[in-house]
């Protein structure tokens, strides 16, 4: 899985100084107060990541990744692993320039920088989990207008959901929500990565090519 | 002698309405099975059927006398293969490549993998989308040999090469072949390049087997009879086993070529080529 992961990241290698420009661009902009900033690098990262998947349909990559030893499963584990992977770097890098840039501003909130970025990680790993399934069951563009049309039909439905239907919620579940939000954050985060790892395992074992 | 691969009953059919099947081969270790058939007469589809890469509706298959979904892993450490259009994608280097397949297979051997490369006069740093076809190729090739397998199973391995490049691949398999345990399983259109290495041949057509007999005895046996169109009705139906009608002539595929020049004095039989054989049984008129 090793060197599949590693497959992953040297495709990604020719991308390291767009990367890098995105940053700084993003970077001179927050120094305008703006919070933007704090998301880019991940959702950066997060989107060149989903471009390997379309490098390796073209280059029918996944007929090849089935004839080697463990190639299915090693496949699948290392698309999630590799991307957390990619994600974590971005994280930490934007942190670490998060707080440089604070610090010269003189207006370093931690606690702030904290809670963006974990909201951050919540949606990137939610659009991994939707998205992943979605690419290896139909292929990267079948799978983009899948998400495009999960997206959308999800959110008409919540917003349905919410205006025509009142839930029995005790105001004692909503204070245990409020309290407890980082560890269910957490929690749920699990949960979706391993719901959807299981299904897109599901679904790479038994597709042909 | 012990086989290397081992199909029975073997039956994969799509929707499209293309059946493969059944097939019954086994091939046994230490030889060079050339695979031949046109344009979607089932070859790809039996390898990727041996490289469990697409689900079998039927049968058995048997890589290194195991079964190859339930010891997969195990057999494919052993396994080189070198399919038509897929392969790493084209971002990556032959350096990249080195340091991801040492982590997949355990006996990814990296010295002999940079000889190869070097023999091969390719760039260990140059992105393989930069690499002309011939040199994709031989990469492709250096990469299927690098972790010592004992069988190779290659898709067209030739095709679009120039004669060249195509004659020092060839040499490389017959190194290859060298260790008796050591098979190869070889697909092309280009039968010419079976007639040098292979030691069976396998002629597939509409996914069934037509033929699947040494080389030797086919080239040996098989021939062409020529006669004039209005001589044609003086052959024996039980003489040949297929025909074709040219403008002024006929011509016959025989199986027993001496016995039938023995046979018919008056009119000449030529060896038959593999070529040959395929364009006749493809598109002459079988009885």
């Amino acid at each position: 899985m090793k060197g599949l992961i590693k497959k992953d990241l040297f495709m990604l290698t020719g991308n390291w100084k767009y990367i890098l420009i995105c940053i700084c661009i993003f970077g001179f902009i927050s120094l305008d107060g703006s919070q933007m900033f704090y998301f880019i690098p991940v959702f950066i990262c997060t989107m060149l990541f989903i471009s390997t998947f379309s490098y390796d349909e073209y280059n029918k990559w996944d007929i090849y990744a089935c004839t080697l030893p463990k190639g299915r499963l090693q496949v699948v584990r290392a698309k999630y692993l590799a991307n957390l992977l990619l994600v974590g770097i971005a994280i930490v890098v934007t942190y670490a320039l998060a707080f440089i840039i604070g610090t010269i501003q003189n207006n370093l909130d931690i606690s702030k920088i904290n809670e963006l970025l974990f909201g951050c990680l919540f949606a990137v790993i939610l659009l991994q989990s939707v998205m992943y399934p979605l690419i290896f069951k139909f292929g990267v563009e079948k799978g983009r207008i899948g998400l495009f049309v999960g997206v959308f039909g999800g959110g008409l439905l919540l917003g349905w959901l919410i205006n025509n239907v009142s839930l029995p919620l005790s105001s004692g579940f909503i204070m245990f929500l409020t309290n407890h939000l980082i560890p269910i954050l957490i929690l749920a985060m699990i949960g979706m990565l391993i719901i959807s790892y299981q299904i897109s395992k599901h679904i790479y074992l038994k597709k042909e090519f | 002698m012990k086989q290397a691969i081992e199909m029975k009953n073997v039956v994969k059919a799509y929707d499209s309405g293309f059946r493969l099947g059944e097939l019954n081969i086994t091939i046994p270790s230490g030889v060079i099975v050339g695979l031949i058939g046109e344009n979607g007469a089932g070859k790809t589809t039996m390898i990727k059927s041996l490289l469990n890469v697409i689900r079998i509706d039927q049968g058995t298959i048997r890589i290194f006398e195991q079964d190859h979904q339930q010891q997969e892993s195990k057999i494919k450490e052993d396994i080189g293969v070198v399919l038509d259009q897929t392969f790493f994608p084209e971002l990556l280097t032959p350096k990249e490549i080195n340091s991801i397949m040492k982590d997949i297979y355990s006996s990814w051997d990296q010295k002999f993998f940079f000889q190869y490369l070097k023999d091969f006069s390719l760039t260990v740093d140059k992105q393989i989308r930069k690499m002309s076809k011939g040199m994709r190729k031989k990469l492709e090739i250096a990469t299927a040999l690098a972790h010592h397998p004992k069988l190779l199973i290659l898709d067209e391995p030739t095709s679009g090469l120039d004669p060249v490049v195509r004659n020092e691949v060839l040499d490389l398999f017959l190194d290859f072949i060298q260790e008796e345990d050591h098979t190869i399983l070889f697909s092309t259109h280009i039968t010419s390049d079976l007639e040098h290495i292979a030691d069976q041949i396998i002629f597939i057509n509409q996914g069934k087997i037509l033929l699947n007999q040494s080389r030797d005895e086919l080239l040996d046996s098989y021939g062409i009879l020529k006669c004039p169109l209005e001589q044609m009705d003086t052959i024996d139906t039980q003489d040949y086993i297929a025909y074709k009608k040219n403008r002024y002539d006929a011509e016959f595929l025989v199986t027993n070529r001496r016995a039938v020049q023995k046979k018919y004095t008056d009119s000449i039989v030529d060896p038959a080529s593999l070529e040959d054989i395929m364009v006749f049984m493809i598109k002459g008129v079988r009885k």
